[in-house]
């Protein structure tokens, strides 16, 4: 029987039960409701009610600030109560613990499982309840469920499931469509290759078969697009990935590996590389964005984990692309959810995942654009330190052992991949439930550490992580030259009921492939027992050059390496570029008359989702973890100025550093993806040099979110793969990482399309040899020079000034790149002598707000003199990547060391708190820097704090 | 080398704060390694072979149902004989931080020196949530306990970086706590007064509380991460202010007391 434990707190705040109590006072404006209470409970099978009573007193409960009951209601009876819990087969983390401890105690459970009474009192009935507990999405129907009744049995059970052979080659392509059509996402020609394979070899394919195909051909893993033939106005051109890799091989000197493990490797310093990994988890996040952004920073960390023999993760970056989230609720497409609900579920699942593995969080942005209200953009990016003797994969040799260590197998993750290279609509939520899951941070932690001191230990030929696709793409792949047999038979499972192929393509988290001599089996399996690892051997490779699958004796999938990996029929895309800019409206604005319109619209900017401060997220996020980061993401005189981008130390011992940036601009992309993905680069670059970087000594990573390709999407992408290109030869530095993700474009039932804007993410990995010789941005004396380096578009279009007046505008700001590398040279000698206090790059929110964040960490005002009247919102507001504000002593200072390129000199820093903007007659206006930080601080504090 | 002591870093899984305890005790002057709890309970090492236990923080066991819960049941249960052994050798000094900190009071060894009954707790920050900031602290100058030699004379800054750091304990527990002198470390604000003023008190935790000290003075536990200020550039205003690593202090006491005993 199942005793059921009850535990509430006694003394001291419930702050569960009384957050969801301010929500439904507040939020609902419910005043009838005077109290909630949260309850936890525990389900335990197998035991007495004495020993439940032990585990009650000296586990569950703590009597200094709470109660319990066993087996009675614990809310008193006027209360309305409602039990939520996991669903049956999503992993509740917490019941490895709770098994555990209580055997520690002495007590042996047979199952347990956890759940939330919630207790609501005052006047109301179940229904209202329900309503209540449904407005305030107290749970995600994705994975949670309300309890209505008791269950009998937490043992879940299930027979094994069955191999179906699919009758492939009788189909016609109705038919085969019709197989295809939410389950393997694959088009007619792909349909036709699998089933003249099949006829060539003549039999029918298992379920197992067509879903590893599925697998390895989808978008998500097979990248069709970006490898496809391309033929731009009539003329042949290189495929995207060979376009971006055939440049960036021309500048390879910091490339350890590129394009060819699970994430790119720079040389760096005392015999280690540094490799990253930056990818977008949209689909998953869409419809259970907690899961789906725990999952996304497991995934990546996985994929460090997973580089060469095994590296070790050392950061990690979060960046949310979002609908305003003052989005009415009558502009929201139906099955899509509200991006501040979204914003704060990223948000803690990022927390939750990375505070728990101990990876530190620290850096990050936030965008919003309302194109983004069907499908966010989760983009997740971890980074790894790894000695370069282990940078690259072994050759598997024949014998060698296929290996899964971690976590077990379920039903959760099934069509992952599949699915994120759909098109979404509004049946997603429904249909797609099961490719979603809650990660356990702490299976993961475990199994890294494992794994790296296998690796030291000399013990690993290769490793490879279980993502998109699940066994199927990690065995397959590794297997590719050799071909292997492995029996999933053996599969730890987190419960029965699995069929074979669903065994096969699960993308349960935590799970990777190693491949070992069988020689190091013994060793292996004692460090995975010292780390509590679960570990299986799976298969062999065998030289058969095929991909075979037993179930137990029987061989349930046989497929040609050949075929599977290059069976592919290639695509060829034709791309016709438009001349006219008829898509873009022309408009502009007069500019502000008043000084209470200059610091009303100043406010707006401040006040803008892509402007605010961060900082409540950022306190969130563990960034302290290992003590490695010389450059917090704020600083100053409250530790509030935001800096431009992290400094890893690696060794706490080693003086050199990894610098993390990144750079993306949605809004731009709407007006044109060329010069965008030129912004984005820049940006990201400009971080690194704002910090001491020079841009010689950088890497890139590239992320195409765009999408799903139809004519415009592939017009666009080209300009995008041009525009990355065109970087990389302007600094002569690769890209040596990248992943496309075009998949967002969301269909309605009546066919309303809504695609987000083309938005390429670049990513920047800079070394840097002597940490303490970086610099910050906050300013640091008063009387100091204020100096705008690098040479500004005076366009606005684009600009958060726009935004925030409603128009986008149709000139962008664009990058000068042949001036650009002068600009950083002269930034970063000005650092390394110490002639540069601070500095920070102009970005979104423009030139100003870069002034006024830093006068935040300095804890100053500025005097500013442009020295125009026309216009001067085209310098104040001016977005231009690739410039900078610098404080320097005196102006001579600053002739001195930009004599070669455009500057202005801007004016002072005062100690009087205000920012004084003059124009070439007079003020422009004033505003005090209290009242400005208020409303740069607050809209995230608002959902944060 | 022979007169370092040596140092166990204990770890289980999701502790995550070991490598750096284990260069602090380093560079403090010690011998430090790190051991996998499963290592002790197979007996492939034991408590005995050293002379300081240093908890470090993290979320072992994922910090499920509370924090360091599952930890301390298996230091009270299946580990207790060897945890008994440690505590009753007068040459051993134990240290928890942060998630070790939430350890050691479940265990019952802080604050009174008890294994498995509890007399404080660690809970929610009254926030309601993580929080990972730079804070002032200042060592309680009656506390005479050798690992705070030299430290009350100053605030201190330290990061902190947890959700469960509200100290917590009934009206006796509290009274005696304050009377044996026995509170370590509290928030103070910018005039070195102790505070409930959030953020300069991020948990609510009472009476200012983040650190306190077993009757002995030999067992310590606090919520900040010394350990994590071992070096001026892990400050965030190294580059503006003449900055003192606050950090390495406590290590070289610990380390230092222990040479002596």
């Amino acid at each position: 029987m199942i005793q059921k434990v009850r535990v509430i707190t006694k003394i001291g705040p419930d702050l569960k039960g009384e957050g969801i109590l301010q929500d439904v006072q507040n939020t609902l404006g419910l005043k009838n409701i005077t109290k909630v209470q949260a309850i936890k409970v525990y389900r335990l099978e197998g035991i007495n009610v004495n020993q439940a009573k032990i585990l009650a007193q000296r586990l569950l409960s703590e009597s200094i600030n709470q109660n319990y009951t066993i087996n009675s209601p614990i809310a008193s009876g006027q209360a309305k109560v409602v039990e939520i819990a996991y669903k049956g087969g999503v992993m509740n983390p917490e019941i490895a613990s709770i098994k555990k401890a209580t055997e520690d105690l002495g007590i042996k459970v047979l199952a347990v499982d956890t759940s939330y009474e919630y207790a609501f009192y005052g006047k109301l009935d179940k229904e209202e309840l329900i309503k209540i507990v449904n407005k305030l999405n107290l749970y995600n129907k994705t994975v949670e469920q309300i309890i209505e009744r008791d269950p009998q049995t937490l043992l879940i059970t299930g027979v094994v499931g069955e191999t179906k052979m699919v009758p492939v080659r009788s189909m016609n392509d109705n038919k085969l469509l019709e197989i295809s059509k939410d389950k393997l996402f694959l088009d007619l020609d792909e349909m036709r290759a699998i089933k003249d394979y099949f006829i060539k070899i003549n039999r029918d394919p298992t379920d197992l078969e067509l879903e590893t195909l599925a697998q390895t051909w989808s978008e998500h893993s097979g990248h069709k697009t970006f490898k496809a033939d391309l033929i731009v106005d009539g003329k042949k051109k290189e495929s995207f990935f060979n376009q971006v890799k055939k440049e960036a091989y021309k500048h390879g000197k910091n490339i350890v590996s590129a394009f060819s493990d699970n994430s790119g490797v720079m040389d760096f310093y005392g015999g280690y590389g540094v490799c990253g990994k930056v990818e977008t988890h949209n689909s998953p996040s869409a419809i259970e964005p907690y899961g789906g952004a725990m999952t996304g920073s497991g995934g990546v960390f996985r994929d460090i984990a997973a580089t060469g023999m095994g590296a070790k993760n050392i950061a990690s970056v979060d960046i949310f692309c979002l609908a305003p989230l003052d989005l009415p609720e009558s502009e929201l497409p139906i099955g899509c959810l509200p991006p501040e609900y979204l914003l704060k579920k990223v948000v803690a699942g990022v927390r939750d995942y990375g505070n728990r593995i101990g990876i530190p969080t620290n850096n990050g942005s936030v965008h919003f654009h309302e194109d983004f209200r069907a499908k966010p953009s989760v983009i997740v990016g971890a980074y790894g330190i790894i000695p370069k003797k282990y940078a690259k994969k072994g050759v598997p040799k024949l014998e060698d052992l296929i290996i899964c260590v971690g976590g077990r197998t379920g039903r959760d993750g099934i069509h992952g991949a599949t699915f994120s290279s759909a098109v979404m609509s509004d049946q997603t939520i429904n249909i797609n439930a099961s490719a979603v899951q809650i990660g356990n941070a702490i299976e993961e932690k475990r199994m890294f550490d494992a794994l790296l001191e296998a690796r030291d230990a000399g013990l690993i030929r290769a490793v490879q992580d279980c993502g998109g696709g699940g066994f199927s793409s990690a065995i397959g792949e590794i297997g590719e030259e050799l071909g292997l047999f492995v029996d999933i038979k053996n599969v730890p499972l987190k419960y029965q009921g699995l069929a074979p192929w669903e065994i096969w393509v699960s993308e349960s988290q935590e799970r990777m492939i190693v491949v070992i001599d069988p020689k190091k089996l013994k060793p292996l399996e004692d460090i995975c027992k010292k780390y509590s690892v679960e570990l299986t051997v799976l298969g062999k490779f065998d030289g058969s050059k095929k991909l075979k699958v037993y179930f137990g004796k029987e061989l349930i999938g046989d497929i040609d390496m050949d075929f599977l990996y290059h069976g592919l029929p290639k695509k060829v895309f034709n791309i016709k570029h438009k001349k006219s800019k008829d898509r873009i409206e022309m408009k502009s604005l007069k500019t502000p008359k008043s000084e209470k319109e200059w610091v009303s619209i100043f406010k707006r900017i401040l006040a803008h989702g892509n402007v605010a401060s961060k900082e409540p997220i950022v306190r969130l996020y563990d960034h302290s973890v290992g003590g490695t980061n010389d450059m917090q993401s704020f600083s100053g005189k409250n530790l509030d100025g935001p800096n431009d981008s992290p400094i890893i130390r690696p060794f706490l011992n080693k003086k050199f550093g990894l610098v993390i940036s990144h750079g993306l601009n949605p809004i731009l992309g709407k007006i044109d993806p060329y010069w965008a993905s030129l912004w984005a680069g820049v940006e990201a670059l400009s971080n690194f040099v704002a910090v001491g970087g020079d841009f010689r000594n950088a890497t890139l990573i590239e992320n195409f979110i765009f999408p799903f390709p139809d004519d415009q999407t592939l017009r666009d992408l080209d300009r995008s793969v041009d525009a990355v290109v065109d970087f990389m030869k302007a600094f002569k530095i690769p890209v040596i990482s990248g992943k496309d993700s075009l998949s967002s474009t969301y269909k309605s039932k009546d066919d309303k399309v809504i695609k987000i804007p083309p938005t390429v993410c670049i990513s920047v990995m800079g070394k840097i040899d002597d940490t303490t010789k970086s610099i910050s941005s906050d300013f640091k004396k008063i009387g100091s020079t204020i100096v705008l380096v690098g040479k500004l578009d005076e366009t606005l279009g684009g600009s958060t000034y726009f935004d925030v007046n409603g128009i986008l505008g149709r000139d962008l700001p664009k990058v000068d790149l042949k001036a650009l590398p002068k600009t950083f040279d002269l930034i970063n000698r000005g650092i390394a002598k110490g002639a540069i206090l601070s500095c920070h790059d102009v970005s979104e929110g423009g030139v100003l707000s870069a002034i006024f964040e830093m006068c935040v960490g300095g804890n100053c005002g500025v005097k500013i003199s442009l020295g125009i009247d026309q216009k001067p919102e085209k310098i104040l507001f001016n977005e231009t990547a690739g410039s900078f504000i610098v404080e320097v002593e005196n102006e001579k200072t600053a002739k001195q060391l930009f004599k070669n390129i455009p500057y202005k000199l801007l004016g002072k820093t005062q100690s009087k708190d205000m920012l004084e903007i003059n124009g070439n007659e007079g003020k422009l206006f004033e505003a005090d820097m209290e009242g400005l930080k208020e409303v740069w601080k607050e809209p995230m504090r608002r959902l944060f704090s | 080398m022979k007169d370092k002591p040596r140092v166990i870093v204990l770890k289980a899984d999701g502790t995550n704060r070991d490598e750096e305890m284990a260069y602090a005790f380093k560079i403090a002057g010690a011998e430090a390694k790190i051991v996998h709890v499963n290592d002790l309970r197979l007996g492939v090492d034991k408590l005995s072979n050293y002379k300081i236990l240093a908890l470090p923080g993290g979320f072992a066991y994922g910090d499920d149902i509370v924090s360091g819960k599952i930890l301390a049941i298996e230091l009270t249960s299946f580990l207790q004989e060897q945890m008994k052994k440690f505590i009753e050798r007068k040459n051993t000094a134990i240290i928890g931080i942060c998630n070790g900190f939430q350890v050691l009071v479940r265990t019952g060894l802080l604050p009174f020196r008890k294994i498995g009954e509890m007399d404080a707790t660690l809970t929610n920050n009254d926030s309601g949530h993580f929080e990972c900031r730079w804070i002032r602290v200042k060592a309680n100058e009656k506390n005479a306990s050798p690992f705070l030699k030299g430290l009350s004379s100053k605030i201190l800054m330290y990061p902190i970086a947890h959700g469960e750091g509200k100290f917590f304990a009934d009206s006796r527990a509290l009274r005696q706590i304050e009377e044996k002198n026995l509170v370590a470390f509290r928030y103070v604000d910018e005039g070195g007064n102790p505070t409930q003023k959030y953020p300069d008190n991020p948990s609510g935790t009472l009476n200012a509380i983040v650190g306190i000290t077993d009757p002995t003075g030999r067992i310590l536990g606090m919520m900040p991460h010394p350990e994590c200020f071992t070096r001026r550039e892990q400050h965030p205003n190294w580059r503006r202010d003449k900055v003192k690593v606050d950090g390495l202090p406590i290590f070289e006491n610990i380390v230092e007391f222990i040479k002596k005993t």
